[in-house]
Protein backbone atom coordinates (compact mmCIF):
# COMPACT_ATOMS: atom_id res chain seq x y z
CA UNK A 1 0.00 0.00 0.00
CA UNK A 2 1.37 3.40 -0.95
CA UNK A 3 1.20 5.97 1.75
CA UNK A 4 1.13 9.71 2.04
CA UNK A 5 4.56 11.18 1.64
CA UNK A 6 4.56 12.88 5.04
CA UNK A 7 4.22 9.50 6.77
CA UNK A 8 6.82 7.42 5.00
CA UNK A 9 9.98 9.51 5.01
CA UNK A 10 12.78 7.52 6.55
CA UNK A 11 13.76 8.51 10.02
CA UNK A 12 17.07 10.25 10.60
CA UNK A 13 20.09 8.05 11.05
CA UNK A 14 20.63 9.07 14.67
CA UNK A 15 17.13 7.94 15.54
CA UNK A 16 17.53 4.58 13.82
CA UNK A 17 20.82 3.89 15.55
CA UNK A 18 19.70 5.15 18.95
CA UNK A 19 16.43 3.28 18.94
CA UNK A 20 18.07 0.01 17.99
CA UNK A 21 20.71 0.49 20.66
CA UNK A 22 18.11 1.25 23.32
CA UNK A 23 16.04 -1.75 22.25
CA UNK A 24 19.00 -4.10 22.43
CA UNK A 25 19.93 -2.72 25.84
CA UNK A 26 16.35 -3.31 26.96
CA UNK A 27 16.55 -6.90 25.72
CA UNK A 28 19.74 -7.41 27.73
CA UNK A 29 18.32 -6.00 30.95
CA UNK A 30 14.99 -7.77 30.57
CA UNK A 31 16.80 -11.05 29.87
CA UNK A 32 18.79 -10.64 33.06
CA UNK A 33 15.64 -9.96 35.07
CA UNK A 34 13.88 -12.92 33.47
CA UNK A 35 16.71 -15.34 34.13
CA UNK A 36 17.00 -14.29 37.75
CA UNK A 37 13.23 -14.45 38.13
CA UNK A 38 13.30 -18.13 37.23
CA UNK A 39 16.53 -18.99 39.03
CA UNK A 40 17.29 -16.90 42.08
CA UNK A 41 15.70 -13.44 42.42
CA UNK A 42 17.97 -12.73 45.37
CA UNK A 43 20.99 -13.09 43.07
CA UNK A 44 20.28 -9.76 41.34
CA UNK A 45 23.30 -7.48 41.51
CA UNK A 46 21.47 -4.87 43.55
CA UNK A 47 21.22 -3.73 47.17
CA UNK A 48 18.51 -5.53 49.10
CA UNK A 49 18.08 -3.17 52.00
CA UNK A 50 16.43 0.20 52.32
CA UNK A 51 14.60 1.98 49.53
CA UNK A 52 16.59 0.28 46.80
CA UNK A 53 15.64 -3.37 47.02
CA UNK A 54 15.46 -5.31 43.78
CA UNK A 55 14.55 -8.61 45.43
CA UNK A 56 11.63 -7.05 47.23
CA UNK A 57 10.29 -5.64 43.98
CA UNK A 58 10.93 -8.62 41.73
CA UNK A 59 9.38 -11.09 44.15
CA UNK A 60 6.42 -8.95 45.18
CA UNK A 61 2.87 -9.82 44.24
CA UNK A 62 3.08 -7.12 41.57
CA UNK A 63 5.90 -8.92 39.78
CA UNK A 64 3.33 -11.09 38.05
CA UNK A 65 0.52 -9.87 35.80
CA UNK A 66 -2.15 -12.28 34.59
CA UNK A 67 0.09 -15.15 35.65
CA UNK A 68 2.93 -13.83 33.50
CA UNK A 69 6.03 -12.45 35.23
CA UNK A 70 6.52 -8.77 34.51
CA UNK A 71 10.12 -9.58 33.61
CA UNK A 72 8.86 -11.83 30.81
CA UNK A 73 6.46 -9.12 29.63
CA UNK A 74 9.39 -6.70 29.56
CA UNK A 75 11.47 -9.14 27.57
CA UNK A 76 8.68 -9.69 25.07
CA UNK A 77 8.17 -5.95 24.72
CA UNK A 78 11.87 -5.27 24.18
CA UNK A 79 12.13 -8.02 21.58
CA UNK A 80 9.16 -6.59 19.69
CA UNK A 81 10.70 -3.11 19.93
CA UNK A 82 13.96 -4.48 18.57
CA UNK A 83 12.07 -5.92 15.63
CA UNK A 84 10.40 -2.58 15.03
CA UNK A 85 13.66 -0.64 15.15
CA UNK A 86 15.92 -2.76 12.99
CA UNK A 87 17.07 -0.93 9.83
CA UNK A 88 14.62 -2.88 7.65
CA UNK A 89 11.69 -1.76 9.77
CA UNK A 90 12.77 1.85 9.71
CA UNK A 91 13.16 1.72 5.91
CA UNK A 92 9.80 0.09 5.38
CA UNK A 93 7.06 2.19 3.83
CA UNK A 94 4.34 0.21 5.56
CA UNK A 95 2.25 2.60 7.59
CA UNK A 96 1.06 -0.10 9.96
CA UNK A 97 4.67 -0.79 10.86
CA UNK A 98 5.29 2.84 11.72
CA UNK A 99 2.12 3.03 13.73
CA UNK A 100 2.95 -0.21 15.50
CA UNK A 101 6.33 1.22 16.46
CA UNK A 102 4.73 4.28 18.01
CA UNK A 103 2.01 2.19 19.68
CA UNK A 104 4.40 -0.37 21.18
CA UNK A 105 6.76 2.36 22.36
CA UNK A 106 3.81 4.21 23.86
CA UNK A 107 2.59 1.05 25.54
CA UNK A 108 6.02 0.64 27.09
CA UNK A 109 6.00 4.22 28.35
CA UNK A 110 2.55 3.78 29.84
CA UNK A 111 3.70 0.59 31.53
CA UNK A 112 6.60 2.52 33.01
CA UNK A 113 4.18 4.91 34.69
CA UNK A 114 2.23 2.02 36.18
CA UNK A 115 5.33 0.20 37.40
CA UNK A 116 6.86 3.32 38.93
CA UNK A 117 3.58 3.89 40.77
CA UNK A 118 3.61 0.31 42.03
CA UNK A 119 7.22 0.54 43.17
CA UNK A 120 6.74 3.85 44.99
CA UNK A 121 3.30 3.47 46.49
CA UNK A 122 2.50 -0.24 46.67
CA UNK A 123 5.80 -1.97 47.31
CA UNK A 124 7.73 0.90 48.83
CA UNK A 125 11.01 -0.04 47.20
CA UNK A 126 12.86 0.68 43.98
CA UNK A 127 14.54 -1.89 41.77
CA UNK A 128 17.60 -0.51 40.01
CA UNK A 129 17.39 -2.95 37.10
CA UNK A 130 13.71 -2.17 36.65
CA UNK A 131 14.55 1.52 36.69
CA UNK A 132 17.14 0.93 33.99
CA UNK A 133 14.55 -0.62 31.71
CA UNK A 134 12.11 2.17 32.59
CA UNK A 135 14.64 4.74 31.43
CA UNK A 136 15.22 2.76 28.25
CA UNK A 137 11.47 2.53 27.65
CA UNK A 138 10.82 6.25 28.03
CA UNK A 139 13.93 6.98 25.97
CA UNK A 140 12.71 4.72 23.20
CA UNK A 141 9.32 6.41 23.21
CA UNK A 142 11.01 9.79 22.94
CA UNK A 143 13.27 8.71 20.09
CA UNK A 144 10.41 7.13 18.16
CA UNK A 145 8.25 10.21 18.57
CA UNK A 146 11.07 12.57 17.64
CA UNK A 147 12.00 10.45 14.63
CA UNK A 148 8.45 10.53 13.34
CA UNK A 149 8.20 14.28 13.77
CA UNK A 150 11.53 14.86 12.07
CA UNK A 151 10.58 12.65 9.14
CA UNK A 152 7.27 14.41 8.70
CA UNK A 153 8.92 17.81 8.80
CA UNK A 154 11.51 16.76 6.21
CA UNK A 155 8.84 15.26 3.99
CA UNK A 156 6.91 18.47 3.98
CA UNK A 157 10.01 20.48 3.24
CA UNK A 158 10.97 18.20 0.38
CA UNK A 159 7.45 17.94 -0.98
CA UNK B 1 27.05 14.24 2.47
CA UNK B 2 24.23 16.67 2.78
CA UNK B 3 21.56 16.17 5.35
CA UNK B 4 18.91 15.51 2.78
CA UNK B 5 20.76 12.53 1.33
CA UNK B 6 20.11 10.68 4.53
CA UNK B 7 16.43 10.91 3.95
CA UNK B 8 14.47 8.83 1.55
CA UNK B 9 11.28 10.31 0.31
CA UNK B 10 9.36 7.54 -1.38
CA UNK B 11 6.57 8.76 -3.55
CA UNK B 12 7.55 12.37 -3.90
CA UNK B 13 4.05 13.04 -4.94
CA UNK B 14 2.25 15.69 -2.92
CA UNK B 15 0.34 14.54 0.08
CA UNK B 16 -3.27 14.35 -0.99
CA UNK B 17 -4.77 12.99 2.21
CA UNK B 18 -3.13 14.66 5.12
CA UNK B 19 -4.16 12.89 8.29
CA UNK B 20 -2.82 15.55 10.59
CA UNK B 21 -4.11 18.92 9.48
CA UNK B 22 -1.68 20.83 11.63
CA UNK B 23 1.55 19.42 10.22
CA UNK B 24 1.96 22.43 7.98
CA UNK B 25 -0.02 25.43 7.13
CA UNK B 26 -0.28 24.28 3.52
CA UNK B 27 -1.68 20.85 4.21
CA UNK B 28 -3.74 22.12 7.06
CA UNK B 29 -5.43 24.62 4.83
CA UNK B 30 -6.33 21.89 2.38
CA UNK B 31 -7.30 19.25 4.87
CA UNK B 32 -9.17 21.17 7.52
CA UNK B 33 -12.64 19.91 8.17
CA UNK B 34 -15.36 22.49 7.79
CA UNK B 35 -16.37 23.94 11.07
CA UNK B 36 -13.30 22.84 12.99
CA UNK B 37 -11.95 26.32 13.38
CA UNK B 38 -15.32 27.66 14.37
CA UNK B 39 -15.23 25.63 17.57
CA UNK B 40 -12.01 27.21 18.78
CA UNK B 41 -10.77 30.69 19.28
CA UNK B 42 -9.15 31.58 15.96
CA UNK B 43 -6.11 33.13 17.59
CA UNK B 44 -5.37 30.17 19.83
CA UNK B 45 -5.83 27.71 17.01
CA UNK B 46 -3.46 29.46 14.69
CA UNK B 47 -0.90 29.97 17.44
CA UNK B 48 -0.95 26.26 18.22
CA UNK B 49 -0.69 25.48 14.56
CA UNK B 50 2.25 27.80 14.13
CA UNK B 51 4.06 26.29 17.08
CA UNK B 52 3.48 22.77 15.77
CA UNK B 53 4.72 23.79 12.35
CA UNK B 54 7.83 25.47 13.63
CA UNK B 55 8.68 22.95 16.34
CA UNK B 56 7.45 19.54 15.22
CA UNK B 57 10.01 17.64 17.29
CA UNK B 58 9.20 19.59 20.44
CA UNK B 59 5.53 18.94 19.84
CA UNK B 60 6.15 15.25 19.34
CA UNK B 61 8.11 15.09 22.58
CA UNK B 62 5.27 16.58 24.60
CA UNK B 63 3.98 13.12 25.64
CA UNK B 64 7.48 12.22 26.83
CA UNK B 65 7.66 15.41 28.85
CA UNK B 66 4.26 14.55 30.32
CA UNK B 67 5.49 11.11 31.37
CA UNK B 68 8.58 12.59 32.98
CA UNK B 69 6.44 15.16 34.78
CA UNK B 70 4.14 12.45 36.13
CA UNK B 71 7.09 10.38 37.34
CA UNK B 72 8.65 13.43 38.97
CA UNK B 73 5.34 14.23 40.65
CA UNK B 74 5.05 10.70 42.01
CA UNK B 75 8.59 10.85 43.39
CA UNK B 76 7.95 14.24 45.02
CA UNK B 77 4.68 13.04 46.55
CA UNK B 78 6.40 9.91 47.84
CA UNK B 79 9.33 11.82 49.33
CA UNK B 80 7.24 14.53 50.93
CA UNK B 81 4.66 12.13 52.33
CA UNK B 82 7.32 10.30 54.29
CA UNK B 83 7.73 6.59 54.81
CA UNK B 84 4.59 4.51 54.67
CA UNK B 85 3.80 0.93 55.32
CA UNK B 86 4.18 -1.00 52.12
CA UNK B 87 1.25 -3.15 51.20
CA UNK B 88 1.72 -6.54 49.73
CA UNK B 89 4.81 -7.11 51.80
CA UNK B 90 4.83 -7.79 55.48
CA UNK B 91 6.52 -5.07 57.41
CA UNK B 92 6.78 -6.21 60.95
CA UNK B 93 7.47 -2.71 62.17
CA UNK B 94 4.39 -1.29 60.55
CA UNK B 95 1.55 -3.63 61.20
CA UNK B 96 -1.74 -1.98 60.34
CA UNK B 97 -4.10 -1.49 63.21
CA UNK B 98 -1.66 -2.43 65.91
CA UNK B 99 -2.76 -1.29 69.31
CA UNK B 100 0.57 -0.61 70.86
CA UNK B 101 3.24 1.79 69.87
CA UNK B 102 6.18 -0.04 68.46
CA UNK B 103 9.54 0.81 69.84
CA UNK B 104 11.46 3.14 67.60
CA UNK B 105 14.42 0.82 67.69
CA UNK B 106 15.18 -2.60 69.01
CA UNK B 107 18.20 -2.59 71.30
CA UNK B 108 18.17 -6.36 71.57
CA UNK B 109 19.09 -6.94 67.95
CA UNK B 110 22.05 -6.48 65.69
CA UNK B 111 22.70 -6.76 61.99
CA UNK B 112 22.32 -10.27 60.69
CA UNK B 113 25.51 -11.47 59.05
CA UNK B 114 25.10 -11.86 55.27
CA UNK B 115 26.30 -15.44 55.47
CA UNK B 116 23.63 -16.30 58.01
CA UNK B 117 20.93 -14.65 55.92
CA UNK B 118 22.10 -16.53 52.85
CA UNK B 119 22.06 -19.83 54.74
CA UNK B 120 18.30 -19.54 55.15
CA UNK B 121 17.95 -20.41 51.48
CA UNK B 122 18.66 -24.06 52.13
CA UNK B 123 19.02 -25.98 48.86
CA UNK B 124 16.00 -28.08 47.97
CA UNK B 125 18.19 -31.17 47.70
CA UNK B 126 19.34 -30.71 51.29
CA UNK B 127 15.78 -30.29 52.51
CA UNK B 128 14.74 -33.39 50.58
CA UNK B 129 17.53 -35.37 52.20
CA UNK B 130 16.39 -34.25 55.65
CA UNK B 131 12.83 -35.17 54.71
CA UNK B 132 10.50 -35.93 57.59
CA UNK B 133 12.45 -35.65 60.80
CA UNK B 134 11.45 -37.73 63.78
CA UNK B 135 12.63 -35.01 66.16
CA UNK B 136 10.08 -32.38 65.19
CA UNK B 137 6.40 -31.81 65.80
CA UNK B 138 4.22 -31.31 62.75
CA UNK B 139 1.70 -28.46 62.43
CA UNK B 140 -1.76 -29.34 63.65
CA UNK B 141 -4.76 -29.14 61.41
CA UNK B 142 -7.26 -26.72 62.91
CA UNK B 143 -10.26 -28.44 61.41
CA UNK B 144 -11.55 -25.03 60.43
CA UNK B 145 -14.06 -25.47 57.65
CA UNK B 146 -14.13 -21.79 56.66
CA UNK B 147 -12.26 -20.31 53.77
CA UNK B 148 -8.50 -20.08 53.69
CA UNK B 149 -7.46 -16.84 55.38
CA UNK B 150 -6.29 -14.52 52.62
CA UNK B 151 -5.19 -10.93 52.40
CA UNK B 152 -6.60 -8.23 50.14
CA UNK B 153 -4.47 -9.52 47.31
CA UNK B 154 -5.88 -13.01 47.63
CA UNK B 155 -2.73 -14.52 49.09
CA UNK B 156 -2.94 -16.91 52.05
CA UNK B 157 -1.89 -15.25 55.30
CA UNK B 158 0.72 -16.81 57.56
CA UNK B 159 0.76 -15.19 60.99
CA UNK B 160 3.58 -15.52 63.49
CA UNK B 161 3.39 -14.23 67.05
CA UNK B 162 6.40 -14.47 69.31
CA UNK B 163 8.88 -12.44 71.29
CA UNK B 164 12.60 -11.99 71.23
CA UNK B 165 13.17 -13.07 74.83
CA UNK B 166 11.39 -16.38 74.19
CA UNK B 167 13.79 -19.33 73.65
CA UNK B 168 11.15 -21.46 71.93
CA UNK B 169 10.47 -18.61 69.53
CA UNK B 170 14.21 -18.42 68.95
CA UNK B 171 14.24 -22.01 67.78
CA UNK B 172 11.06 -21.78 65.72
CA UNK B 173 12.09 -18.65 63.82
CA UNK B 174 14.87 -20.53 62.07
CA UNK B 175 12.41 -23.07 60.69
CA UNK B 176 9.88 -20.43 59.72
CA UNK B 177 12.55 -18.43 57.90
CA UNK B 178 13.88 -21.50 56.07
CA UNK B 179 10.37 -22.54 55.06
CA UNK B 180 9.25 -19.09 53.93
CA UNK B 181 12.46 -18.59 51.96
CA UNK B 182 11.12 -21.22 49.57
CA UNK B 183 8.11 -19.02 48.77
CA UNK B 184 9.69 -15.58 48.74
CA UNK B 185 12.47 -13.57 50.25
CA UNK B 186 13.25 -11.73 53.44
CA UNK B 187 15.08 -8.50 53.88
CA UNK B 188 16.11 -6.53 56.92
CA UNK B 189 16.16 -9.54 59.19
CA UNK B 190 18.18 -8.87 62.31
CA UNK B 191 20.15 -11.05 64.66
CA UNK B 192 19.08 -11.54 68.25
CA UNK B 193 19.00 -14.11 71.05
CA UNK B 194 16.63 -15.28 73.71
CA UNK B 195 16.80 -13.87 77.23
CA UNK B 196 19.87 -14.66 79.28
CA UNK B 197 17.90 -15.46 82.43
CA UNK B 198 15.39 -17.87 80.94
CA UNK B 199 15.61 -21.56 80.02
CA UNK B 200 17.88 -22.24 77.07
CA UNK B 201 19.54 -18.87 77.71
CA UNK B 202 20.91 -16.79 74.87
CA UNK B 203 19.65 -19.10 72.16
CA UNK B 204 20.90 -17.51 68.98
CA UNK B 205 18.25 -16.58 66.45
CA UNK B 206 16.95 -13.91 64.14
CA UNK B 207 14.18 -11.38 64.63
CA UNK B 208 11.30 -10.64 62.32
CA UNK B 209 10.90 -7.19 63.87
CA UNK B 210 11.50 -4.57 61.20
CA UNK B 211 11.92 -7.22 58.53
CA UNK B 212 10.20 -7.35 55.22
CA UNK B 213 9.06 -10.39 53.33
CA UNK B 214 7.82 -10.52 49.79
CA UNK B 215 6.27 -13.44 48.05
CA UNK B 216 4.02 -14.04 45.11
CA UNK B 217 2.37 -16.89 46.98
CA UNK B 218 1.64 -15.82 50.53
CA UNK B 219 1.49 -12.92 52.94
CA UNK B 220 3.61 -13.27 56.06
CA UNK B 221 2.55 -11.17 59.06
CA UNK B 222 4.96 -11.48 61.95
CA UNK B 223 4.52 -9.93 65.37
CA UNK B 224 7.39 -9.69 67.83
CA UNK B 225 5.70 -8.70 71.02
CA UNK B 226 8.73 -7.82 73.11
CA UNK B 227 12.47 -7.39 73.11
CA UNK B 228 14.93 -9.47 75.11
CA UNK B 229 15.78 -6.40 77.17
CA UNK B 230 14.20 -6.30 80.61
CA UNK B 231 12.92 -2.91 81.76
CA UNK B 232 11.63 -2.67 85.35
CA UNK B 233 11.23 -6.39 85.53
CA UNK B 234 9.47 -6.91 82.21
CA UNK B 235 10.51 -7.00 78.60
CA UNK B 236 10.04 -3.84 76.60
CA UNK B 237 7.12 -3.99 74.23
CA UNK B 238 7.86 -4.03 70.53
CA UNK B 239 4.49 -4.71 68.95
CA UNK B 240 1.04 -5.84 69.91
CA UNK B 241 -1.12 -8.09 67.76
CA UNK B 242 -3.99 -6.51 65.91
CA UNK B 243 -7.53 -7.40 66.86
CA UNK B 244 -7.65 -9.96 64.07
CA UNK B 245 -4.40 -11.53 65.22
CA UNK B 246 -5.61 -11.62 68.80
CA UNK B 247 -8.70 -13.42 67.57
CA UNK B 248 -6.48 -16.04 66.00
CA UNK B 249 -4.81 -16.62 69.34
CA UNK B 250 -8.17 -16.83 71.06
CA UNK B 251 -9.40 -19.40 68.56
CA UNK B 252 -6.39 -21.65 68.16
CA UNK B 253 -4.14 -20.95 71.15
CA UNK B 254 -6.31 -20.44 74.20
CA UNK B 255 -3.29 -20.52 76.51
CA UNK B 256 -1.73 -17.67 74.60
CA UNK B 257 1.50 -19.63 74.22
CA UNK B 258 4.25 -18.39 71.98
CA UNK B 259 5.57 -19.03 69.46
CA UNK B 260 2.30 -19.22 67.60
CA UNK B 261 2.15 -19.82 63.88
CA UNK B 262 -1.13 -19.74 62.00
CA UNK B 263 -1.11 -20.96 58.43
CA UNK B 264 -4.18 -19.41 56.84
CA UNK B 265 -6.41 -20.77 59.62
CA UNK B 266 -5.86 -24.33 58.39
CA UNK B 267 -2.76 -25.33 60.36
CA UNK B 268 -1.18 -24.01 63.51
CA UNK B 269 2.06 -24.52 65.37
CA UNK B 270 1.77 -23.70 69.07
CA UNK B 271 5.11 -23.79 70.83
CA UNK B 272 8.37 -24.81 69.24
CA UNK B 273 8.49 -27.64 66.71
CA UNK B 274 11.71 -28.89 68.32
CA UNK B 275 13.68 -28.40 71.47
CA UNK B 276 15.89 -25.29 71.66
CA UNK B 277 18.45 -27.54 73.29
CA UNK B 278 19.62 -28.44 69.79
CA UNK B 279 20.91 -24.90 69.42
CA UNK B 280 22.47 -24.60 72.87
CA UNK B 281 25.91 -23.06 72.83
CA UNK B 282 25.96 -22.60 69.07
CA UNK B 283 26.76 -19.31 67.41
CA UNK B 284 24.69 -18.01 64.53
CA UNK B 285 27.47 -18.90 62.13
CA UNK B 286 27.59 -22.46 63.43
CA UNK B 287 23.84 -22.83 63.11
CA UNK B 288 23.97 -21.39 59.61
CA UNK B 289 26.72 -23.78 58.62
CA UNK B 290 24.88 -26.84 59.87
CA UNK B 291 21.67 -25.89 58.07
CA UNK B 292 23.27 -27.15 54.88
CA UNK B 293 24.42 -30.46 56.37
CA UNK B 294 21.43 -32.81 56.28
CA UNK B 295 23.00 -35.19 58.77
CA UNK B 296 23.62 -32.56 61.44
CA UNK B 297 21.32 -32.31 64.46
CA UNK B 298 20.64 -28.68 63.60
CA UNK B 299 19.48 -29.52 60.08
CA UNK B 300 17.43 -32.43 61.33
CA UNK B 301 15.64 -30.07 63.67
CA UNK B 302 15.42 -26.78 61.80
CA UNK B 303 15.20 -28.11 58.26
CA UNK B 304 12.93 -30.91 59.40
CA UNK B 305 10.52 -28.46 61.00
CA UNK B 306 10.80 -26.21 57.96
CA UNK B 307 9.70 -29.12 55.78
CA UNK B 308 6.64 -29.63 57.96
CA UNK B 309 5.73 -25.95 57.78
CA UNK B 310 6.38 -25.91 54.04
CA UNK B 311 4.11 -28.89 53.50
CA UNK B 312 1.33 -27.14 55.41
CA UNK B 313 1.82 -23.95 53.42
CA UNK B 314 1.60 -25.62 50.01
CA UNK B 315 -1.72 -27.06 51.12
CA UNK B 316 -3.09 -23.51 51.39
CA UNK B 317 -1.35 -22.08 48.34
CA UNK B 318 -2.92 -24.64 46.05
CA UNK B 319 0.33 -26.59 45.63
CA UNK B 320 2.19 -23.46 44.56
CA UNK B 321 4.93 -23.07 43.66
CA UNK B 322 4.86 -26.43 41.98
CA UNK B 323 8.62 -26.81 42.25
CA UNK B 324 8.29 -26.78 46.04
CA UNK B 325 5.08 -28.78 46.28
CA UNK B 326 6.44 -31.54 44.06
CA UNK B 327 9.73 -31.97 45.86
CA UNK B 328 10.00 -35.44 47.32
CA UNK B 329 10.07 -34.42 50.98
CA UNK B 330 7.20 -31.96 50.77
CA UNK B 331 5.00 -34.23 48.67
CA UNK B 332 5.57 -37.02 51.16
CA UNK B 333 4.94 -34.93 54.27
CA UNK B 334 1.89 -33.21 52.79
CA UNK B 335 0.12 -36.54 52.46
CA UNK B 336 0.58 -37.19 56.17
CA UNK B 337 -0.80 -33.82 57.27
CA UNK B 338 -4.33 -33.76 58.55
CA UNK B 339 -6.91 -31.62 56.87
Amino acid sequence: MRTPAHEVVAAPRWARATSLGLSLAAVAVASYLTVTHYTDPAALACPDTGVVNCTLVTTSSWSVMLDVPVAVLGLAWSIVMTGLTVPWAWRSERVWLQRARVAVAGLGAAMVLYLVYVELFRIGAICLWCTAIHVLGVGLFGVVMAAGATARRDAEVLA
Amino acid sequence: MSKSTNRRVPGARPATKPTKPSTSSKTAARGRRPGTAARRAPGAHSATKRFRSRHPVLTALAPVALILAIVATMVIVKVTSGPSAPTGVAAASALPGGKGAAASSDPGTSTLAPGVEASLDVPAATLDRVGKSASVVAPSATGDTGPILKDADGKPVVTYIGAEYCPYCAAERWSIAVALSRFGSFSNLSATHSAANDVYPDTQTLSFYGSQYSSAYLDFQPVEEATNQAVNGSYATLQEPTAAQSNLLARFDQQGSIPFLDIANKYVVVGASFSPQVLAGLTQAQIAQQLGDPSSPVAQAIDGAANEITAAIVRVTGQQPSSVASSSAIASIATSLGS
